[in-house]
């Protein structure tokens, strides 16, 4: 079936696997922090949980078959304590962040789409900043996040 | 797949499919950039006058710097020569601003700023070209990451 609206089908592919990708980061890290970074990481897996909901319903709505989760994924660096922990979900921030602005780059000015793109950029965005200030890393903010 | 392979993989920027606004018509980064350029004088004015303040006020100079920059190069590209005498020619740049004298007004004043910032630029994200809007877009997320360091 032809995609019914001019979704970028690619990025919003690219999306949906940071999205899933992130969400396979927040199960590990869960295994090394406690305390109230803990309780914010359920928080912030569950917001990935939403986003890549929504970037299946995007891509099912224009007729694409969503990407499927990765049985499972390499690291950039063994995961074995509370500050590799956040630097792995940084990393899927960070990830997260660049899929949903490359959405807005390439895609249609469509309202819904750059909506989506845009709420899950800024929230990618706050929650890396989040996890900076949690790992005491300066500066906590990037001028552009999701910028190549 | 890795995490963080998606970044090697990333978009490619496509700076020069942006068309150019209506002639005569203020460019919609024209407000945007000057913004940022105010939000900058006002940091540092906040980072000298309240030293508890300074690295968030500093950070939030530097980021909005960055802004003005990014928006004013592309304002540039679209329109590379001085733009004609018009009526609707920016009023020169205000003087100095000083910061409040109590440290609550001026963080509020920065989260003022920086709320401000983002509500702006995500209502021109859904109108303006994939470059612009993702350049926008950047500066909103920008905005709301200061927001929680602010708070």
């Amino acid at each position: 079936m032809p995609p019914r609206a001019p979704v970028p089908v690619d990025a919003l592919q690219r999306a949906l696997a940071a999205e899933h990708a992130a969400v396979w980061a927040y199960g590990l890290a869960g295994a090394f922090l406690v305390g109230k970074p803990a309780a914010q990481l359920t928080e912030a897996a569950a917001a990935h949980q939403t986003r890549r909901d929504s970037a299946e319903r995007l891509l099912t709505d224009a007729g694409a078959q969503p990407v499927q989760a990765e049985p499972g994924y390499l690291t950039p660096e063994p995961v074995t304590d509370s500050t590799s922990a956040l630097r792995l979900v940084l990393t899927a921030e960070t990830d997260a962040a660049a899929a949903w602005r490359s959405v807005i780059e390439v895609g249609p000015a469509e309202p819904v789409l750059r909506g989506t793109a845009l709420d899950a950029l800024t929230a990618a965005a706050v929650q890396a900043t989040h996890w900076r200030v949690v790992a005491g890393s300066e500066p906590a903010t990037v001028p552009f996040p999701g910028a190549p | 797949m890795a995490v963080g392979a998606l970044l090697v993989a990333g978009p490619t920027t496509v700076a020069g499919c942006a068309s150019p606004p209506v002639p005569e018509q203020p460019d919609p980064l024209e407000r945007p950039a000057q913004r940022a350029e105010s939000d900058v004088a006002m940091a540092q004015a906040v980072a000298n006058a309240h030293p508890a303040l300074a690295t968030a006020a500093r950070s939030v100079a530097t980021d909005r710097q960055a802004h003005a920059a990014a928006l004013r190069a592309e304002l540039r590209r679209v329109r590379p020569s001085p733009a004609p005498a018009s009526s609707s020619a920016p009023p020169p740049p205000p003087p100095a601003p000083i910061a409040a004298a109590r440290r609550s007004a001026a963080q509020g004043e920065l989260v003022g700023a920086m709320r401000a910032a983002q509500d702006e630029a995500t209502g021109l994200v859904g109108a303006l070209p994939g470059y612009r809007a993702a350049l926008l877009a950047s500066v909103a997320a920008c905005c709301a990451s200061h927001l929680t360091v602010l708070s």
